[in-house]
């Protein structure tokens, strides 16, 4: 699964347009504070390359937690902040989905598994249960706004949120690539004036 | 008459549950057997970890870079980049 590469642009755009708010290529910035400069540009350029749904929205709550990121935020998301810091409009409960979900994570990959007394055949169900329902919490906890988060919902937000995250990914690993190259070009152009220089006074 | 968001459809789940298990790295390697509910959960929680991982890193290494970055010319050279097969 991949998104658009107009989903690519705008996260691209946005990042760099946090990079210029923030001047992380000024020299008076320490490390970290450039560091957390560069994240932060990348997860609200990411946001922004989204748009509206569960997973953007807890993110900016839990990034609009630290005071200190609220005018990259605005300067990042604009209008779309005040948006995305709305309460989200309780969603609508699906109990029923959530029954069949947990069906299916439950019971359906086990059905083809006759084998063992009915008591081993139930204490490894309910163990399986157990796991799952386990494994779901770590992934609530992963998952921006997740604790909110039941059933189908949690799934369908998780595929989102991972699909995007790739993305942010790739957009930083290519402008990393290309800073790289053009560092290099930079250096190479110093070393040549520097032999030039040197090579007309001997 | 129930609204069609009322409910939601095993297959759609299937479909859902689906994707999830073709988005991991080690499924595709592996082949279309079904993963069990709980090694799904798993290998997505471990892939969204990595992924945070990988952005911090970026973010490290980016750091470095960034004092002496021409921002725009690096732009068009992504965009470019992105078209490119």
């Amino acid at each position: 699964m991949q998104v658009p590469n107009s989903f690519k642009l705008a996260l691209l755009k946005q990042m760099l347009l946090g990079f210029q708010l923030s001047a992380v290529s000024s020299n008076s910035m320490s490390f970290h504070e450039r560091k957390n400069a560069i994240k932060l540009s990348a997860d609200a350029a990411m946001v922004f390359a989204r748009g509206s749904t569960r997973w953007t929205r807890g993110l900016v709550a839990s990034l609009s937690k630290n005071r200190n990121n609220e005018d990259l935020l605005r300067g990042i998301l604009g209008k779309k902040y005040e948006r995305l810091s709305l309460p989200c409009c309780n969603s609508w409960k699906i109990p029923r989905s959530r029954k069949i979900l947990k069906r299916c994570l439950g019971l359906c990959s086990r059905r083809k598994k006759a084998t063992g007394t009915q008591h081993d055949v139930k204490s490894s169900s309910t163990l399986a249960r157990r796991l799952v329902k386990k494994r779901i919490q770590v992934l609530k906890k992963l998952l921006p706004g997740g604790e909110s988060m039941e059933g189908f919902s949690l799934l369908d937000q998780t595929l989102d949120y991972a699909v995007s995250l790739k993305a942010q990914v790739d957009v930083m690993r290519r402008l990393l690539k290309i800073s790289k190259a053009s560092n290099l070009n930079l250096h190479l152009k110093e070393e040549e004036e520097e032999e030039e220089e040197h090579a007309q006074r001997h | 008459m129930s609204s069609r968001r009322s409910r939601i459809s095993e297959e759609e789940i299937a479909e859902l549950l689906s994707k999830l298990q073709s988005l991991l790295p080690e499924a595709r390697r592996r082949g279309a057997s079904r993963a069990s509910a709980a090694k799904l959960l798993k290998e997505t929680c471990n892939y969204i970890r990595s992924l945070h991982r990988e952005v911090d890193d970026l973010s490290d290494r980016l750091s470095e870079m960034m004092a002496t970055m021409d921002l725009d010319s690096a732009q068009a050279e992504i965009i470019r980049s992105l078209f490119r097969p």
